[in-house]
C-alpha cells in the first residue's frame, strides 16, 4: 500500500442545500494504467466521499451519460484513461453550458426540449398498412444519414460550443444534427415542418461554424457539417416558399 | 437553505479559452480586412471611370510601401478564408458515389482549390497579357 | 417576435436569406478576391508614371468590356455580403448578440450602398 501511485482528482462539488457557490475538493486516487476518470471517481465515492455525485451507465462509451469536463475539455469519463494525464492533478468539472443541479451532475432539460424541437422521429403524410411491409431502403439511401444517427446525447458538443453558452434560441449541435439526420432520411416526409422549426432567427442560424462540436464528437457525428447542410437545405425552402408561399414541398437531397 | 441550481457565469472572453476559438476568431476577422479591400477595389473602378489620367495617379498612389503592406495583410486574410472556406466544403456538401462518400482531399480539389488556381490563373493572364 | 412554450420565436426568420448571400459570396471571395488583391494591389501599381499609365489602360480595357463587369459585380456584391454577415455574427459572438437586430443595417446597408455605388461605377466605365 505504502508504494502505490497516486494521482490526484479535484472534483467540482456544489450542493444546493449547503452551498451557495461550488468549491474544489482534492482526492488521493491510486493511480492504476487502466483506469479511466471515471474509475478514479467511482472509486472516490466507494471508498472516500460518499456525497459525490455523478452520472454514468456504460462504461464504455455508449449510453452518453459520463460527460464532464476534464481539465476544461469536454470529455466521455469512461473514454479518458488517467494515464493520458498522470502524474499531473485532473481537474474535473460539470459540462459547461449547462446549470448545475449538484456535484458533476447538470440539469439535462433544456438539451431535452431542443431535440424534441426538431421533430426527431419519421413523419409520413401517407402511412403504409403493415400489411405493406416496411419502408425500404438502399445502402446508398442509409449512407447519407448515417453518420448523423450515431448520437448518443453526451451533450459534449453543446460544452465546446461557445453559441450554445450565449444564445438560449440556438437549437444546438446535436439537435440539428438529429433534425438533419431525418431531413436526410429516404423515408421521411417531414423536411418542411422539420425546417419550419430550423428557419427560426436564431435557432440554426445562430450557428458560426465555430467547428468544436465536430471535434469533441465521441461518435464522429460530425454535428458541424451536418449543420451547414441543413442550413443549405433550409435556405432553399426559405426562397422556394418565398416563391411558392403555401406549397412549401419537402427538400430532398438538399446540400448534396 | 436551498440555493438552487448553480449558472456558471457568462465567460465574456470565451474566445480566448481555446487554441481553437483563437483560430476561428482569426478566420471571422479576415472578413473585416477583405471588406476594406473590397471597398479600395470599388475605389480603384471609380478612379477607372473618372478617366485613364485619373487612375494612373491612383496606382501610382497605390505603390506606396504603406499601400504595398496594406495590400499584403489583405491578401495573406483573403488566402486564409480561402483555405479555411474550402475545408468546410466536404462537411458542408459531402457528394456521394453509391454508398460511398467522395474523399475529402479530392472534394477539395474538385470543388475548391481546382476552380481557384483555374479563375486565378485566368485572372492573372488577363492583367499581364 | 412571437415566442413559443419554450420561449424560443415561433416564426420563420429572413435569416436564411442572409445567410444565403453569405454562402455564395464566400464561394466567390474565396475563389476571386485572392487574385484581384495580386491585380490590383500589386501587379497593376507603379511608381513609375509611365507603368501607372500602362496599368491603367489595361484596366479601363478589361473593365470597360462588359463580362469582366458582370463578374466584377457579381464578386464584389457577393463578398461584400459575405463580409457583412460576418462580421455582424463575430459582433455578435463576442458580445452584441442583444444587437442582432440592429447590426442588420450597418452590415448589410453597408453591403447594399457598396453593391449601388460599384453598379454605378461600372455603368460609368
Ligand atoms: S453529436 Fe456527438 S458530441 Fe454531440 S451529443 Fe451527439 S454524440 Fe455527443
Ligand atoms: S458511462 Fe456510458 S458513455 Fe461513459
Amino acid at each position: 500500500m505504502a508504494e502505490t501511485k497516486t494521482i490526484t482528482l479535484e472534483l467540482f462539488r456544489y450542493h444546493p442545500e449547503t452551498d451557495s457557490e461550488p468549491r474544489f475538493q482534492s482526492y488521493e486516487v491510486p493511480y492504476d494504467e487502466d483506469w479511466v476518470v471515471l474509475d478514479a471517481i467511482n472509486w472516490i465515492k466507494d471508498y472516500v466521499d460518499g456525497s459525490v455525485t455523478h452520472r454514468w451507465s456504460c462504461r464504455m462509451g455508449v449510453c452518453g451519460s459520463c460527460g464532464m469536463m476534464v481539465n476544461g475539455e469536454p470529455k466521455l469519463t469512461c473514454a479518458a484513461f488517467l494515464k493520458n494525464y498522470y502524474p499531473f492533478p485532473i481537474k474535473v468539472e460539470p459540462l459547461v453550458n449547462f446549470p448545475v443541479e449538484r456535484d458533476l451532475v447538470v440539469d439535462m432539460e433544456g438539451f431535452m426540449d431542443k431535440l424534441q424541437d426538431v421533430k426527431p422521429y419519421i413523419i409520413r403524410d401517407d402511412v403504409n398498412d403493415t400489411s405493406e411491409g416496411e419502408y425500404l431502403q438502399t445502402p446508398a439511401e442509409l449512407a447519407q444519414y448515417k453518420q448523423y444517427s450515431m448520437c448518443i446525447n453526451c451533450m459534449l458538443c453543446y460544452s465546446a460550443c461557445p453559441v450554445v453558452g450565449h444564445e438560449d434560441d440556438f437549437l444546438g449541435p446535436a439537435a440539428l444534427a438529429l433534425g438533419h439526420r431525418y431531413n436526410k432520411d429516404s423515408r421521411d416526409q417531414g423536411q418542411s415542418e422539420r425546417l419550419e422549426v430550423m428557419l427560426r432567427s436564431e435557432a440554426m442560424w445562430g450557428c458560426t461554424f465555430v467547428g468544436e462540436c465536430t471535434v469533441v464528437c465521441p461518435k464522429h457525428v460530425d454535428p458541424a457539417g451536418a449543420i451547414q447542410q441543413a442550413k443549405a437545405m433550409g435556405a432553399q425552402e426559405y426562397f422556394k416558399r418565398f416563391v411558392m408561399p403555401k406549397g412549401a414541398g419537402a427538400t430532398k437531397g438538399a446540400g448534396a | 437553505m436551498s440555493g438552487g441550481q448553480y449558472h456558471r457565469p457568462h465567460r465574456r472572453a470565451w474566445f480566448m479559452e481555446r487554441p481553437a476559438y483563437i483560430r476561428f476568431m482569426i478566420r471571422e476577422v479576415t472578413s473585416f480586412f477583405m471588406a476594406a479591400y473590397l471597398i479600395v477595389l470599388i475605389v480603384t473602378l471609380a478612379k477607372v471611370g473618372v478617366g485613364e489620367a485619373a487612375a494612373a495617379e491612383w496606382l501610382q498612389a497605390l505603390s506606396t510601401t504603406g499601400w504595398k503592406v496594406a495590400h499584403a495583410v489583405a491578401l495573406a486574410a483573403t488566402v486564409w478564408h480561402t483555405i479555411t472556406f474550402f475545408a468546410a466544403v466536404p462537411q458542408a456538401m459531402p457528394i456521394y458515389i453509391g454508398e460511398d462518400r467522395l474523399p475529402d482531399p479530392i472534394a477539395k480539389i474538385v470543388m475548391g482549390y481546382g476552380p481557384w488556381l483555374t479563375a486565378t490563373a485566368i485572372i492573372l493572364w488577363g492583367v499581364l497579357r | 417576435m412571437s415566442r413559443g412554450k419554450s420561449g424560443r420565436p415561433t416564426r420563420p426568420s429572413g435569416e436564411a436569406f442572409w445567410w444565403a448571400l453569405f454562402s455564395a459570396g464566400g464561394v466567390m471571395a474565396a475563389i476571386f478576391v485572392p487574385a484581384f488583391i495580386l491585380a490590383t494591389g500589386f501587379l497593376l501599381p507603379s511608381g513609375d508614371p509611365a507603368a501607372a499609365a500602362e496599368g491603367a489602360q489595361r484596366l479601363a480595357a478589361l473593365a470597360g468590356w462588359w463580362p469582366v463587369k458582370l463578374v466584377l459585380l457579381g464578386v464584389i456584391t457577393l463578398s461584400l455580403f459575405h463580409c457583412a454577415h460576418r462580421i455582424r455574427h463575430t459582433l455578435m459572438d463576442v458580445g452584441m448578440r442583444r444587437l442582432a437586430g440592429f447590426l442588420k443595417l450597418p452590415c448589410y446597408g453597408g453591403a447594399l450602398a457598396g453593391t449601388v455605388w460599384l453598379a454605378l461605377v461600372l455603368w460609368g466605365i
